[in-house]
């Protein structure tokens, strides 16, 4: 089975760039091509199911806004435990959502995971640029590494 | 350990794209807000960098036209270094930028903008996004859809070294050339392009002028607006993306300015309002009138409709066509209805499609000469693009060790930050009457008029779950929220 391991976000823009921090941390532990690949991406919608073309199994590490957690936690679910915003009343401003890309790919006979798995760490700061981590996010880095980990 | 939970969709709505409408007495619309988050302390973070790293830090800012930020920040760079890259780089350079827009154009119209045409602005939600595009008009269309943007993504990693965020352009040009193997494969997707582009225009004519009820929306006064219009021309006043001077014209379409980058400082002022942080730039030279339209007003639009109208035609022949097409339909320049605007982007696609072309095509495309070793001390410099959603301005001032002290960015959307708040607050007045309740299509046909625009609040790779949801919360007279419709 090949693994897709994809660190989301923006390097340069404080909290937002954790997930980078977590992939970055793995890969000289896990990146053994052709069967798991770990990679960055500042991407959604489209573009990022274009980068899941080939894989049987996703993991997106990715920061997270619920502002129901302490910053900090660590959370693991399924992609299609999103709530899908391109089905709702506004959608994205562009684009569209990944789950939406996901069924476009799948109907164009596009070879994607059937399993997209998300490991989201709940962020502070995400509007500031910086490329430091909050030190609560910093801290839930091994912790989201060992949650990509466990996934394996 | 992790912890599994369940995401309650409001709660990621803070700090997103906001529209507050206010209600009168009445159960008229007294006045509306569109809020956008700004992200913070770009220019602190710059200050003391090298500016020959802004060409890769820049295309961070945004995760949508990264692209845009790459090229401007590449130009302001060769500029800080007072050198002129050879030919070739820069023919690299704009056929990057050229596949860069024919990925752009086609994701906004086909999975954006198109839905409300295609599906009808009051088809249901759950069907007016790309996937109920494909179902109306057939399984292919995706395919080609896609097929679009691998050629798009394809192109820009021969030339820039990797997919979306280029890192090939330094002061003075590129850091690598092309092959002849690599250019006999970049002209064969550029003809795909061209032939997509066509194919999009067709579609086009078909589904939306061949419908009275959509001609008439594009047409009506909902969506109107004269307002000044700004786009980058080449030295015969046609459009180019990816350099020459900056032509503004009036609400009549005739020329008011027109200004190499590095005087835009001496055209565009800012203006601030104490609800929101972002800034509305204006024509610092008629000034700042508040949101109204007319000569008057200072508020101009930067988009494909604008670029359309500030220009005096397309540098390709089949665009050219399109183009006067487009104003023998619409009833000559300039085009002021905002709707028209996804129009206009097709136009371009099909100019960016036949630029690629020509671009591979020259003669000189594989040289291996494509640096120009700065050898001058570094001091100040401004790169204008055109970025998909708007003239883009880069303003670097550095040390002469070539270290950044002063950093200033116009970016697409700025420009149109008026423009959208005044067709936002247009719709609504149109739109929601006195005691009329408010309904989900009556709310996406305000939303259409902020979607036209395209705008790009740089929040697209933002935390889960990357895309800008919107709320919108409505008023009464007594500032009572009375409903929120969100997501």
């Amino acid at each position: 089975m090949r693994t897709i391991i994809i660190g989301l976000g923006n390097p340069i823009l404080s909290d937002d760039g954790v997930g980078w921090r977590v992939v970055e941390a793995l890969t000289p532990t896990v990146h053994r091509p052709p069967s798991t690949v770990v990679e960055t991406a500042s991407l959604g919608g489209l573009a990022l199911m274009e980068r899941l073309e080939g894989y049987q199994r996703a993991i997106l590490v990715d920061s997270m806004e619920t502002g129901q957690s302490p910053v900090g936690t660590v959370s693991l679910f399924p992609l299609n435990e999103l709530p899908n915003a391109a089905e709702s009343h506004s959608a994205s401003a562009h684009d569209t959502s990944l789950l939406t890309a996901l069924e476009t790919g799948r109907r164009m006979g596009l070879t994607l995971p059937d399993e997209v798995m998300v490991v989201a760490i709940e962020a502070r700061t995400v509007h500031d640029f910086s490329e430091e981590l909050s030190p609560e996010v910093e801290a839930a880095v091994p912790t989201a590494m060992q949650a990509v980990l466990d996934l394996l | 350990m992790a912890q599994r939970i369940t995401i309650d969709p409001i709660t990621r709505l803070e700090g997103h794209g906001k529209i507050e409408i206010f209600l009168n007495d009445e159960g008229d619309v007294s006045n509306t807000y569109f809020q956008i988050p700004e992200l913070r302390g770009f220019e602190r973070f710059c200050v003391g960098r090298p500016v020959e790293e802004m060409p890769l830090l820049t295309n961070r800012i945004c995760g949508v036209c990264p692209e845009a930020h790459h090229m401007a920040a590449a130009k302001a760079a060769d500029m800080v270094y007072h050198v002129d890259p050879p030919r070739t780089a820069k023919l690299l350079r704009e056929l990057l930028y050229m596949a860069f827009y024919c990925t752009d154009h086609t994701t906004h119209f086909y999975a954006l903008g198109g839905p409300d045409f295609v599906m009808g602005p009051d088809a249901p939600v759950a069907e007016r996004n790309i996937l109920g595009v494909i179902h109306k008009v057939g399984l292919e269309i995706g395919g080609k859809v896609i097929q679009m943007r691998k050629f798009g993504h394809d192109t820009v990693e021969i030339i820039g070294g990797r997919k979306v965020h280029p890192c090939t352009s330094i002061p003075g040009g590129l850091t690598k050339g092309i092959t002849a193997e690599q250019r006999d494969h970049i002209e064969e997707m550029g003809k795909y392009a061209v032939e997509f582009a066509q194919f999009s225009l067709k579609l086009f004519t078909d589904i939306v002028l061949g419908n009275k009820q959509y001609v008439d929306l594009i047409l009506g006064d909902v969506y109107n607006h004269k307002t000044y219009y700004m786009g980058l021309v080449d030295e015969n006043n046609k459009i180019n993306f990816y350099d020459g001077k900056v032509r503004v014209v009036d609400p009549e379409g005739k020329e008011f300015v027109k200004y190499a980058p590095q005087d835009y400082a001496e055209h565009i002022a800012e203006h601030v309002e104490p609800w929101t942080y972002l800034k509305f730039p204006y024509l610092k030279k008629v000034g700042w009138k508040g949101f109204v339209d007319g000569m008057d007003s200072g508020v101009y639009m930067a988009t494909p409709l604008s670029r359309l109208n500030a220009a005096d035609g397309m540098a390709t022949p089949l665009a050219q066509e399109e183009y006067e097409r487009f104003f023998g339909t619409l009833g000559g320049k300039p085009v002021h209805q905002r709707l028209a605007i996804h129009w206009a982007r097709l136009v371009e696609l099909l100019y960016a499609a036949e630029r690629w072309l020509e671009l591979v095509r020259d003669p000189e495309i594989t040289s291996p000469h494509v640096h120009t070793i700065p050898t001058e001390t570094p001091t100040e410099g401004v790169g204008i693009v055109e970025a998909p959603r708007g003239t883009l301005t880069h303003h670097y001032v550095t040390d002469e060790r070539g270290l950044l002290t002063k950093v200033n960015l116009i970016v697409g959307t700025t420009n149109n930050y008026a423009p959208i708040s005044m067709s936002i607050n247009k719709a609504a007045r149109s739109l929601i009457k006195k005691g009329s309740m408010v309904t989900e299509p009556m709310l996406n046909m305000v939303e259409m008029a902020f979607r036209a625009y395209d705008p790009c609040f740089g929040c697209a790779t933002h935390s889960l779950p990357g895309q800008m949801p919107l709320q919108v919360t409505i008023h009464d007279a007594k500032g009572e929220i009375v409903d929120v419709l969100k997501r």
